[in-house]
């Protein structure tokens, strides 16, 4: 992985939209989290099933988070979530048709999850677009999934889903403090991702 | 031509004694394990068990309602049994057997607690056994993370540790640890599985200091340290929980901090000593630390400027007078005074009385002085 390099430019609206990033990080996982709790027990699933078989869903875990550049930690971040959006479309679509048609107020709550993960997506890009970063192509083919899947398969789908969408809201938090920590090479840092940030 | 037969000798001495020692060395590492409370039978080697023979315990005989022809019966070990036990034939005394008996229990299930505690570096696992064996215990342990195993590097000291790296970070699949501690009587196990996220708990925040603020009698400065163990504070930042009480209040109360290393409690009581402590935790993850050590701390107190009172009081007056023979004479004389209404600090306190008590001295030095000249020269 490339060494931590800084683009130029740095403004005040930055360091507001790494601000209001990282907030929106923080309610979706807050929101995520009881959406989580509330797919299991509707579900009749279990938290402790195994979901290794589950695949195509984006996962958060990484073996050198802290050697990648900004680049690639926002270009990782920006492609996850546009993966989560078709997904979360996928699960809302699977609610509605088959597993709970009658149960609003859960549609809701995906719904709402969805709507901050586009949130975060449309922010995520600014951000690369002001840090003058490449922004990633979009691959919209390679996430849904053309087969067709039994119920249990869609449930265990969506769960997978939540969980991992949940870690990558930590993940993408630390990755927007990466971005502003100093420079090691003693010059000051161009992005300044509310080093105090209030809870 | 003379050589080949002494150096054949050197071969079968040095056999011999190889063979003696292996032996000697076998007969003195015989060692048995038996339960606490158990009944235990030592047989004498390989002696007939009819054959008449005399046990001992620690060189002392033991009685012969212990045997049970030439076994040794020992009923409901406890731990005094353990020793050696020797066996010897009953007309020549001469040894048979030697064991060394050791009394213990097989090992409870052990406690199990990995935590980290220098996020994103790493976490340890530690271990216990909830109650002693009395023997010694081997324990082995195994992590996994997503079906595969990782290396837990043993701690020199303490050795009931070893610590893990994370290989992966933000992973969604659990750990699954497990101990297995086994003794000659027995062994158990335990397993614990979690999540990357649950395990993180940093180290209590270091150097806590609580200070008065100058004019400020309700308020005390706190201010401390990102615990040492802490790693990267810029990309994983801690939050803190504050704790205080006056020392003669048992309530405390609490104040969540979500950045920065420092506060400043405002609804202190005026001049009361106050108890003092923090907590850590990471920003996103993981739970409270625990306590830091606790801090001690007064409210800054306005010290009295004015006599604002008139009270009649009474001066401790000390005066010392040396006189010609040699002799040291303590003098005290009582006087009054006119003194503060506050109580002031020590200090302050001191100054005046000196003050005080060096003006009645010049007062007094008027009456007492002829009566010391007399008793100089009744002395010389």
């Amino acid at each position: 992985m490339a060494a931590a390099r800084r683009s130029p430019g740095s403004s005040p609206h930055h360091t507001d939209l790494c601000c209001r990033t990282v907030l929106l990080l923080r309610k979706m996982r807050a929101d995520v989290s009881r959406l989580l709790e509330a797919y299991v027990e509707k579900q009749g699933l279990d938290k402790n099933f195994s979901l290794d078989l589950v695949d195509g869903v984006p996962t958060a875990s990484t073996e050198q988070w802290s050697e990648a550049s900004d680049a690639e930690r926002l270009g990782d971040n920006l492609k996850a979530y546009w993966a989560f959006q078709t997904l979360l479309n996928e699960i809302l679509e699977e609610q509605r048709s088959s597993l709970t048609p009658n149960d609003l107020d859960f549609h809701e709550s995906i719904q709402s999850v969805l709507l901050q993960v586009s949130a975060l997506a449309y922010q995520l890009e600014e951000l690369m677009v002001m840090l003058e970063h490449s922004v990633p192509a979009k691959e919209l083919e390679g996430i849904r999934g053309a087969r067709e899947r039994g119920l249990f398969e869609k449930k265990l789908r969506g769960m997978k889903v939540l969980q991992e969408l949940a870690h990558w809201s930590v993940r993408s938090v630390r990755d927007l403090r990466q971005l502003s920590k100093p420079v090691q090479t003693g010059a000051i840092p161009h992005v300044s991702c509310c080093l105090a940030l209030k809870k | 031509m003379a050589f080949p037969v002494p150096s054949t000798c050197y071969v079968v001495l040095a056999a011999v004694v190889v063979v003696y020692a292996q032996r000697h060395s076998q007969q003195d590492s015989h060692t048995q394990y038996a339960q606490l409370g158990k009944d235990v039978t030592i047989q004498c080697g390989s002696v007939d068990r009819g054959a008449v023979v005399t046990w001992t315990a620690n060189n002392t005989d033991l009685d012969a309602s212990h045997l049970n022809g030439s076994w040794l019966v020992l009923r409901h070990v406890d731990l005094s049994h353990s020793g050696q036990y020797s066996c010897y034939e009953g007309s020549s005394w001469h040894l048979k057997y030697r064991v060394n008996l050791k009394v213990g229990t097989p090992p409870k299930e052990p406690v199990l607690m990995c935590r980290s505690n220098n996020y994103p570096n790493g976490f340890y696992c530690s271990w216990h056994l909830p109650s002693p064996t009395y023997i010694p215990d081997s324990f082995n342990i195994t992590v996994k993370h997503d079906s595969k195993e990782i290396v837990c590097e043993k701690d020199a000291s303490p050795k009931n540790r070893c610590y893990i790296r994370y290989l992966h970070l933000f992973s969604t699949k659990k750990y699954k640890v497990t101990l297995t501690v086994t003794n000659a009587l027995g062994r158990n196990s335990t397993t614990i599985s979690f999540d990357e996220f649950a395990i993180v708990k940093p180290d209590p925040p270091e150097n806590v200091v609580a200070k008065p603020i100058p004019n400020n009698p309700r308020r005390l400065l706190v201010t401390w340290q990102y615990p040492s163990t802490w790693p990267d504070p810029d990309s994983f930042p801690l939050k803190f929980f504050l704790r205080y009480r006056p020392l003669i209040i048992d309530y405390w109360q609490h104040v969540e901090l979500s950045d920065g290393t420092s506060h400043i409690i405002t609804d202190a009581y005026a001049g009361k000593e106050y108890i003092i402590q923090v907590a850590a935790k990471d920003n996103e993850i993981g739970t409270w630390s625990d306590w830091s050590v606790a801090v001690h701390a007064t409210p800054w107190t306005e010290e009295p400027k004015h006599l604002t009172t008139e009270a009649q009081g009474t001066v401790q007056l000390t005066s010392t007078l040396f006189i010609s023979a040699g002799v040291l004479v303590q003098f005290q004389e009582t006087t009054t005074s006119s003194t503060s209404a506050f109580v002031v600090p020590s200090t302050t306190k001191m100054y005046d009385s000196e003050r005080q008590a060096n003006c009645g001295a010049v007062a007094v030095s008027w009456v007492v002085g002829p009566v010391l000249v007399a008793f100089g020269i009744h002395f010389i």
